[in-house]
């Protein structure tokens, strides 16, 4: 479906515009009067709901489309009868490429938004981008000039965050405004008509999110998914590179001042007291749990939902404190207007696997047998279970059961002597056996099997150990990881996307890391080699200050064949009857053409089950759109059945989730196709639309 | 003896080669097979192993009892591989389709080996 042609023809044109654009924004040196604060800590939010809690039909208004995240579109004209007949419509490419710095390291994930005419998006690099949503012709884009230094694991941006200033006169600069979050820890304003940066948010436009961190190490604290506002209120974590040392960045949440940017409260676990900057010469705790992934929200009641990571450091917990311990993998509610937690759940307790949780919650109004409904919110986790909250307590709607986990490893008197089951849902698979082991001959299986046999293996939460490997299944790619999952409520139905694949880790004692110069961020050394893609994350981190480093082999792939030692499939997607929890169907997702042994594609059309990163969305006509496979293709799917009705081919991976709006009358699906790293999928810059045939044409 | 290495042609040679082939293939099988069996997993492989070294031991022989013992090997593997996956396919895959890779290049040799042996 693509031509190159077409393709250049584009980048000729965009590449032109953007010259232009550029040299409007140099010339623009006045500053037009912007909104006071004063309005925006008016409470107005209810009389004028933003476009993020309640989008028009034809938008797709927040990340997961609403602060809700429903990743569902009431749209309808493209349906499961004419989906065959999807075309591309544009395509735009960022022209945000990987240079010297930033081979190997690539994994955009970037998911436009789409408000009124327009399409924003973000680049690997944080260039914010405004596009014409029905030509995909660029209109502005502002270039905060990340330093490739400052690419933490992955150069990602998720996702920008809309929001408009209530009251505000139309006219006004950044009445509307775009705001994201960088890789060099930067939250930016910009108007959403013309880019321009917002003088009066933070310094001129930018809010330094290193202020109380302590030490600034590029790649060590950065933001990679988009904000969200909540009642005025501009709430973000932010990714602290997994693996360095016990001494990393803080986990803190802050709250902004949407429109000033003003530092609002900040929630520091380790020091509940602390509402504001830590006082001269502090920081916020250090090493305690962050949220790397998107938060939702529930602009009525006033709470951020936000998923939790881990402690640093991911391996090894035997200096976490309380709160840590209390605070680490859960999903906690926080009041925008205290800033201070409500409720929390925790989904792993003493998390040594790295099972941060990925996913954004969804909110739902559950359905009950009698025909009520209860605010709820779903919550996926990558061990893959799914649990249904009530979201103004905290309460679970189903039975969580604390099963007996396994114990020994290295910490046996830390570990806890239980985990939380979800009695609604579980996308994990039964613990694997012997048999389960794979390759492509009975000699790569059969080294395989003696793997799992020499391993330490107890099932989901086997200890870390050091003296053998230790089988961690699911990995901690998931279960369900930060695509997240889909929810339609009318429907009644869960659309979640999962991972299948275990992990081969061992700790490293000190001393063999010091042999291997395992050596953290701050040292001025990333352990990768720019030649090749950035090794997993955790294949050979130091975890300084813990008596061991850890060393990952993500996805446990045999040496030389490069084959996973698991039979697949390596993931699937699910439909999940949502009043009840059952499956109501379950496929393998991706085809093999991509895959082979020695890295050679096989290009057998053959629905294998692929490892997938990128989550999907629904519309009311019955389709699911899904990329995130790495066989590189865009699908849809039956929503009833399961069954593929359609799929092209997209020029890099499709590693990121797609949304579809309304422009002009016509039905668009918008994929960003910018590839992973991690995922060993094509790096690229594309963002690609597709729609139905015009009529007449 | 001196007339079969006289007469051993191409066909001959190729013969001699694949059943090298397979007693290094079982080689590895029984020795990767037994590190298995110690560490208290399958003994498919230790079984499987030992009876391609033998089967490539007769075949370079170039008795024909080789090709049953390999048939038999294949069999064997078949129904072991059965009954461990069922008919998923992806799982048969490494367990069973080199073996008929290999099925196929024995039977090829066939004509060969039946010449060589009423040689002997």
């Amino acid at each position: 479906m693509f031509t190159s042609l077409r393709v250049l023809a584009y980048v000729v044109s965009l590449s032109l515009a953007t010259h232009a654009v550029a040299q409007n924004a140099e010339g623009e040196t006045e500053v037009p009067e912007e909104p006071t604060s004063s309005e925006a800590q008016t409470p107005t939010f209810s009389a004028t709901p933003q476009p993020s809690d309640d989008p028009a039909p034809g938008d797709w208004a927040a990340w997961g489309r609403e602060s809700g995240a429903s990743r569902h579109s009431p749209l309808d004209e493209i349906t499961p009868d004419n989906v065959s007949q999807l075309e591309v419509a544009w395509i735009y490419r960022t022209g945000d490429m990987p240079e010297e710095e930033g081979q190997g390291k690539y994994a955009p994930e970037t998911t436009p938004l789409k408000v009124g005419d327009n399409l924003y998006l973000c680049s690997a690099m944080n260039v914010m981008v405004s596009l014409d949503a029905r030509t995909g012709e660029e209109q502005w884009r502002h270039d905060p000039e990340v330093d490739p230094g400052a690419i933490p694991y992955s150069a990602s941006c998720r996702g920008v965050t809309y929001y408009e200033v209530p009251d505000a006169a139309d006219d006004q600069l950044c009445a509307t405004r775009i705001i994201e979050g960088t890789l060099d820890a930067r939250l930016i304003a910009v108007d959403a008509q013309t880019g321009e940066l917002c003088q009066g948010f933070g310094d001129g436009g930018t809010v330094d999110l290193w202020a109380g961190i302590g030490e600034k190490v590029p790649g060590w604290y950065s933001v990679t998914s988009p904000p969200v506002v909540v009642q005025g209120v501009l709430v973000t974590g932010a990714q602290v590179k997994d693996g360095q040392a016990e001494d990393a960045p803080s986990g803190v949440i802050r709250g902004y001042d949407v429109v000033t940017g003003e530092l609002e409260w900040a929630w520091d676990m380790g020091n509940p007291n602390l509402d504001g900057l830590p006082p001269e010469g502090e920081t916020y705790t250090r090493g305690t749990p962050n949220m790397w992934t998107t938060a939702s929200s529930d602009e009525e009641l006033g709470y951020v939902y936000l998923p939790m990571g881990n402690s640093s450091v991911d391996y090894w917990g035997g200096n976490r404190s309380e709160e840590e311990n209390e605070f680490s993998t859960s999903l906690v509610a926080i009041d925008v207007n205290t800033g201070e937690p409500v409720w929390h759940f925790q989904t792993v307790h003493y998390d040594v696997w790295d099972y941060d949780l990925g996913s954004q919650p969804t909110l739902v109004d559950f359905p009950r047998d009698d025909g009520s409904t209860v605010p709820a919110i779903i919550l996926p986790s990558k061990q893959g279970d799914i649990y249904v909250l009530n979201r103004e307590t905290g309460e679970s709607l189903f039975p969580v059961e604390e099963v007996e986990a396994p114990t020994g490893g290295v910490e046996p008197d830390n570990l806890s002597p239980t985990q939380p089951r979800s009695g609604y849902h579980s996308l994990a698979f039964p613990n694997l056996e012997e048999k389960d082991m794979w390759g492509m001959t009975p000699i790569d299986q059969l080294w395989c099997r003696i793997q799992f046999r020499r391993a330490s293996y107890k099932g989901m939460y086997t200890p870390p150990t050091v003296d053998q490997r230790f089988i961690q299944y699911p990995g901690y790619n998931g279960g369900n990881d930060w695509g997240s999952t889909a929810v339609d409520a009318e429907r009644g139905i869960i659309i979640a996307n999962y991972n299948d694949i275990p992990n081969f880790n061992r700790l490293i004692p000190r001393e063999e890391a010091e042999e291997r110069n395992l050596r953290p961020i701050y040292a001025g050394d990333d352990n990768t080699d720019s030649d090749t893609d950035g090794p997993a994350e955790g294949a050979g981190d130091p975890q300084v200050g813990a008596p061991y480093a850890i060393d990952v082999n993500a996805g446990w792939r045999a040496p030389v064949t490069g084959m996973p030692c698991t039979a697949p499939p390596y993931g699937g997607i699910r439909a999940i009857d949502l009043a009840s929890g059952e499956t109501l169907w379950d496929e393998p997702l991706g085809t093999a053409r991509k895959n082979g042994p020695f890295g050679i594609p096989s290009h057998m059309p053959f629905k294998i089950g692929t490892p997938n990163n990128g989550g999907p969305l629904l519309t009311a006509s019955g389709l699911i759109f899904i990329a995130a496979a790495t066989d590189d293709l865009i699908r849809a799917i039956d929503t009833e059945t399961g069954e593929v009705l359609w799929n092209d081919v997209l020029p890099a991976g499709g590693q990121a989730n797609p949304i579809t709006y309304e422009a002009n009358g016509r039905q668009y699906v918008v994929i960003g196709a910018g590839g992973h790293h991690f995922m060993e999928t094509p790096i690229g810059d594309y963002v690609i639309a597709y729609a139905l045939p015009e009529d007449g044409n | 003896m001196a007339t079969n290495k006289a007469s051993r042609g191409v066909g001959g040679w190729f013969l001699l080669v694949f059943a090298i082939i397979l007693v290094i293939l079982g080689l590895i099988l029984a020795a990767g097979g037994i590190w298995l069996v110690t560490l208290g997993g399958s003994w498919y492989y230790l079984i499987a192993g030992l009876g391609l070294i033998i089967s490539g031991g007769l075949m370079a022989r170039d008795l024909l009892t080789g090709v049953w013992v390999y048939f038999l090997v294949l069999l064997g593997t078949l129904i072991w591989a059965l009954w461990e996956v069922g008919l998923s396919p992806w799982e048969l895959l490494p367990r069973v389709f080199g073996y008929i890779v290999l099925g196929v290049i024995v039977l090829a040799l066939l004509p060969t080996l039946k010449r060589r042996q009423a040689t002997i």
